[in-house]
């Protein structure tokens, strides 16, 4: 079974310039017409997948926080 | 959700299972929240039984399932169903026996890739076999996370 490993620096660089500067008819163009925000792909992609997990983790705790709050509230 | 400990306890029991949705997409790069935890597991005896003695401590119950009625975890439970959401003391966790658009755990296995995340390494969709399953599921919000992830495979296209 293949890895999925972080992105080298060549990879990173191509894959900033590709979502930064969308090719007119290419997929990241359609996508920033429907509203994505490309440049948290970008922060995505510096880190590594371990560490993407990590940051979802963090967040969910608090996204769980918040409903835990509101709950208390309705 | 406890994504790290849920993940190490399936891992550490020997679990066959794929990490599929929000999580997969987290791992490619999706920016997207998500405060559930989705696999595809593997239906063979052996497995359910480690899959419902890993998650027991946890205490899992059908999410929305009316609290004073009687629930049992255990490996006919899961047996008699291919798709559970449950409600855990470490979070919201949904597993299922198959998946749209792709098949059982065997057929979804052939669409994953190992990725070492919280000091284990798991196995996970691999981007096209995430698309697909998004495509396939079909929802308003499924669609929508098509896009994004249309967008990371083609900026890390060689």
């Amino acid at each position: 079974m293949e890895t999925l490993h972080p992105l080298t620096p060549e990879q990173l660089a191509r894959a900033e310039d590709r979502l930064l500067h969308p090719v007119r008819g290419s997929q990241i163009e359609a996508a920033s017409n429907q509203g994505i925000d490309l440049t948290l792909l970008v922060e995505q992609l510096r880190l590594t997948p371990a560490e993407r997990a990590k940051k979802l983790e963090r967040a969910s705790t608090v996204l769980e926080q918040v409903r835990g709050i509101a709950n208390r509230h309705s | 959700m406890q994504f790290e400990t849920a993940v190490q306890t399936l891992f550490d029991a020997e679990v066959e299972f794929v990490v599929i949705g929000g999580l997969s997409a987290t791992f490619h790069g999706s920016a997207r929240g998500t405060y559930v935890l989705d696999i595809c597991y593997s239906r063979t005896s052996a497995n359910l039984r480690r899959l419902t003695a890993a998650l027991a401590p946890f205490h899992p119950r059908p999410r929305g399932f009316p609290a004073g009625l009687p629930f049992v975890w255990d490996e006919a439970t899961l047996r008699n169903g291919t798709i559970f959401t449950l409600q855990t003391d470490i979070g919201e966790i949904d597993l299922l026996a198959e998946v749209k658009g792709l098949g059982t755990f065997d057929d979804v296995k052939k669409h994953s890739i190992v990725v070492e995340a919280f000091d284990r390494k798991i196995a996970t969709f691999d981007l096209p076999g995430l698309i697909r399953a998004k495509r396939a599921a079909g929802r308003e919000k499924d669609l929508s996370d098509v896009a994004e992830l249309e967008s990371l495979r083609e900026a890390s296209e060689p």
